[in-house]
Parts: structure tokens; sequence; C-alpha cells
């Protein structure tokens, strides 16, 4: 079953006479284990996809499914707790609270979700993405890529099904955006989670197993060079 | 908790600010309610003292005690329990020099308005006082022999009583016989003796009846009735009230900027799923801490400082009284935090993130 399901939807702004469509009708469906892309220039409409998806905003028409419970019209406190059980959020500036140190960052959501990463898994997970050092260290003394590799530990902590990373990769250098995108590979592959990673990266492509390009609000399935070598790097 | 105690911790000039200014607020409250306590002392102490339930005045007396004049036998003692006959008279006196304003108390020895004397002994002789040790305290000493301002007379201190002044002046316990010399000089023989009061106590006031030309005042009413004392207290008591809205705005603009400052931050968190709740009920959290704190601080402050006040400066602190005005600085703060709240609920984080 497709973890996150989007059925022609599609979301229209109205800014006063003149409506604009951000996302044109649209489905879209992702399995558990994929890792996938969405390109597109900015102002796309690649931000309202991810934010529809990720229940932050309401699609204008159609329905959207997460791990098959349909959350087009649930009310935003509900909506909130779908996204604390269920979503795990990368966001392109970093979504670290500046007065709480890495490990109090983790512990926060302790405090308002269960059942978060055992502490074995989480060790692990520490080490993999090499932050077992920082535990004491505030966001202001970590630099942009420490902060990008905290901010995937706390998307994953909550054991979400989905992760929906912003352009993850914008403020990190080549080898610091590669380590990156083998990590939420990792977490796909190897826990059967589904990354959606929004990016105007094209060097990130080799990573995923789908990618969709955005342009003027329309999503398309792209089967392009990039697709195919990534496909025959696999093989 | 846990978010509002971690953000204090690390942003310690912040909000070591904020409970500065509570600290300042709280001080003032309790000094102010020390000195509304304290003058209130001043007046009614020796009414206090009395622990009596009412006091039987002249109709046209205006429950003025000077102004109230009658005979000895107009009251026969129906419907109390314990009775006390009263007489009063003000006037200046001066050992040396030292002067002061007193109140002179004629009253029989063995009735219950009697003080406890805690230095020396009572009075015995026509001419002994016994007075309220704020005398003491001036340089007057058991044994002065005091002039009065109005007549002829001396008075000599035989003993000390405490917490015994009445309208603002010490009072000095005699015998009737004193009394009645201090009011007329060498004429005292020819004149028939007044009482100003009967002070009583009974379960029920309602049941004493007296003349027509009688009323029968509750010690309360009594109190108020002092000149200048509901004038006082009023204005203290207004000052303490503005000073509990104006921690409450106060609070409620420093938190208000704060959450302001962190509507990114709290929209962030919005979107990983925090619910508002969390985040308000952090918000409150912490200014019941700082709130708490502060007033913590500010009480400290208050007695600290009345240790070091000269004796002349009329401060009283009433523990419990200050008690129930800390709860309230605290809970009009918290209530001040409230305006946040809704802010808090606004807070879109779609476009905290920059959807």
């Amino acid at each position: 079953m497709a973890l996150l399901q989007l059925i022609n939807v599609n979301k229209v702004f109205k800014s006063g006479q003149t409506e604009i469509e951000a996302l044109k009708t649209t489905s879209f469906a992702a399995e558990g284990g994929e890792l996938i892309a969405i390109i597109g220039p900015s102002g796309s409409g690649k931000s309202t996809f991810l934010t529809i998806a990720g229940g932050l905003q309401s699609p204008s028409n159609g329905e959207v499914l997460i791990n098959g419970q349909d959350i087009t019209h649930l009310k935003e406190k509900q909506r909130a707790s779908i996204r604390l059980q269920e979503i795990g959020f990368v966001l392109q500036s970093s979504n670290l609270v500046p007065f709480l140190n890495v490990q109090q960052q983790l512990q926060l959501l302790d405090k308002v979700k269960k059942n978060n990463m055992e502490a074995e898994k989480l060790k692990e997970l520490y080490d993999s993405l090499g932050i077992a050092d920082l535990m004491g260290s505030f966001p202001s003394d970590l630099s942009g890529g420490q902060r990008q590799r905290v901010a995937i530990a706390k998307a994953l902590y909550t054991n979400p099904s989905i992760i929906l990373a912003d352009e993850p990769t914008a403020s990190l250098d080549s080898d610091r955006a590669f380590e990156v995108m083998e990590m939420l590979k990792k977490a796909a592959t190897n826990n059967g989670k589904t990354v959606i990673v929004v990016t105007h990266d094209t060097r990130l492509i080799q990573y995923c197993d789908k990618v969709y390009k955005i342009t003027d609000g329309q999503l398309k399935q792209e089967v392009s060079n990039a697709m195919e070598s990534s496909s025959f790097s696999n093989h | 908790m846990f978010l509002a105690w971690n953000e204090m911790k690390n942003n310690k000039l912040r909000f070591s600010l904020i409970v500065g200014v509570l600290t300042l607020v709280s001080y003032l409250v309790f000094f102010l309610s020390g000195l509304a306590n304290g003058l209130e002392n001043l007046n009614k102490e020796a009414v206090v003292k009395w622990d009596a339930d009412g006091i039987i005045l002249t109709e046209e007396s205006d429950i003025n005690l000077p102004q109230s004049s009658m005979n000895p036998d107009e009251y026969d003692g129906n419907g109390a329990s314990e009775y006390a006959t009263l007489g009063q008279f003000n006037a200046i006196a001066t050992s040396g020099e030292q002067k002061s304003p007193v109140a002179i108390f004629g009253i029989s020895e063995d009735e219950f308005i009697m003080p406890d004397v805690t230095e020396g002994r009572a009075f015995k002789y026509t001419g002994e006082v016994v007075a309220d040790d704020s005398l003491r305290e001036e340089g007057f000493q058991i044994g002065d022999e005091l002039k009065l301002s109005s007549v002829d007379e001396t008075l000599t201190i035989s003993g000390f009583t405490e917490d015994a002044r009445f309208n603002a002046s010490p009072v000095l316990y005699g015998s009737f016989e004193t009394l009645q010399k201090v009011r007329f000089g060498d004429s005292a023989e020819n004149r028939d003796y007044k009482v100003n009061g009967f002070v009583v106590r009974t379960g029920n006031l309602d049941e004493i009846e007296v003349a027509d030309s009688l009323q029968v005042v509750p010690t309360q009413t009594f109190i108020e009735g002092m000149p200048g004392y509901s004038e006082q207290s009023l204005t203290l008591s207004f000052m303490i009230y503005f000073l509990f809205i104006i921690s409450a705005v106060i609070l409620a603009i420093f938190l208000y900027v704060l959450t302001i400052q962190k509507i990114s931050i709290f929209g962030v968190m919005k979107a990983q799923g925090v619910s508002s709740g969390y985040l308000a009920k952090s918000v409150v959290a912490q200014t019941f801490l700082l709130a708490l704190a502060g007033t913590i601080i500010g009480f400290v402050l208050t007695i600290a400082t009345g240790y070091f006040l000269p004796a002349a400066v009329p401060v009283a602190f009433n523990y419990m009284d200050m008690l129930i005005y800390g709860a309230v600085l605290v809970f009009v703060s918290v209530l001040g935090a409230l305006f946040s709240i809704q802010t808090i609920v606004k807070i879109d984080p779609l476009e905290a993130i920059g959807g």
C-alpha cells in the first residue's frame, strides 16, 4: 500500500480578482522504501506540493491519504497530530530550536510524543550521522552541515513513515550534500520509509528511485538520462 | 516546563531583566502593603488592643471619640458580656527636650481595656500613667515627668505597654481621677465625671439597648470612622491594585515581544506537529516561574529593608496580606501571558517554514 497518496489534488490561491493555480490537478503515490526527488525551479509549486503532502495545508480539491488515512478534511489540531506521528520534516533552514542543545532537541520530541526511537537504534543513528559528539552543543555552535544532520536525526527520531525534505542540501558543499543524501537513502531502503526530497540540485538525482519534475504547477514523472544512469548504476 | 526552563537557562540576561522588573514591582507592592498596614496600626492599635466588639458613643459625636461625652451611668451593661468605661483626652506631652502628641485614656484598673504592662508597673496614684512604648523609643523613660500643653498638671510615667497608639498618638493610660485632673486642672473637684464611651464585648451587638441619645458602633466601623483612616488606606490600596495591573501589563508586553521573536521557531515546531497547547503551556509555565521568582526576591528584599528602616517609618508587615498580594501578583502576571497565547495559536506553520 502506498504510504503517501495524492488523488486529483490541486491548489488554487486567490489574490484579489485573479486566481493562481499553484498546483495543477495531479495524482501521486509513493511506496515505502522509495526515495523520490521532486525538482523544479523556484516558484514552480514544489513547496506547495510538499506542504500539501505533509499535511501543512489542505488542497483546494482532491484527497490526501497518509498511511491510508484521509487527512484532507481534518482540523489543524488533528493534522498536527498526524504530522507528529507519521511525518518527519527536514527543512531548508534548519528546523532546530536555538535554545536547546542537540540532546534536548530530541528530548523535546519525547515530551510531545511517545514511542520514539529506542536507545540502541538512536545510538546507531548518532554514529551514522556523525553527531554523537555534538550532544551538548547548541545550534549556534554547529556548522551548516552539522545542523542539517541534527535536523535529519530529529526527523528520523519519531519513527515517521514519511520523510519530507525541503532542499536538505541547500547550505552544504558537494561532499556533505552527498553524505546527507546517502543517509536519506539508507533511511528509505533500510527502514522502509518514504523519503521525498524537494530540490533544484540535479546532482542529487542519482540517489533517487523516482524523479518528478514540476513546472508551473504541473507535476510529471521524469524518465531522464540521469534517471537511467542511476538505474544502470544500481544494476 | 522543559521548553520554558531550558529557554530561560540559555537566555539568562533577557529573563533576568524581566525578573528584575517584576522584583521591583513586587517590592513596591509589598512595601506599600507594609506601609498601609503600618499606617492603619498607627491609628487603630489601641482599639485593636481592646479586643472588643463595639463601642457606645453619643449620637451627635459622629463616631468621633473625643466628641462623644456622657455620664458614667448612662449605660448599665445590658446585653454585653463585659463592658468598660473610657474617658479620653488629647494633649501634647513635654519632658525636657522631648515632645509628643498623646492620647490620654482614663480607665479603671480592673477593666478589660487595662493594658498589659511590659515594663515598670501599672498606674497606682493620681497622675501616674502607663505609656505606649513608642514614647520610649522617642527617648521618654519611666519616672519622666510629662508637662501637658493645655493644663498646669504633670503626669509621671510608671510603666510602658506595647502597641498602644490611637489616631497616630501614643496612648497614656491613667485612672479617671488622673483624666479628670488633666481635663479640668484645679477645678477638677467641682466637676462631674464624664466619660467618652463604653467599650463592650458581646456575642451580639444588636442585643444592647441604649438611650436614644447614644449609639452602638461596631469596632470596625469605629476604626474606619477615625479621621483620615479610610482615606489613607483606600489611597494605598488603590496604589497596590494599580501595581497589579501594571505588572500584568509589563509582563504581557515582555512576553508578547518574546513570542513575536519566536514565531518562526514556534512555527517550525508546529510544523513538526507540536501542539499549540504544549507551546502555550510552556509560555504560561515560563511566566509563572518568572513571576514567582520576581515575587520571592521582592519579598526577601522587602523584609531585608524592613530591618534597616528607622522607627519613624510606619511600616508593619502582615505576612498573611503579603502572601495574598504575592499570589495575586503571580496570578495577574500569568493572565498577562494569555495575551501571547492567542498569538501562538494563530501562528501558521506554513508561513513559518516559508511554504
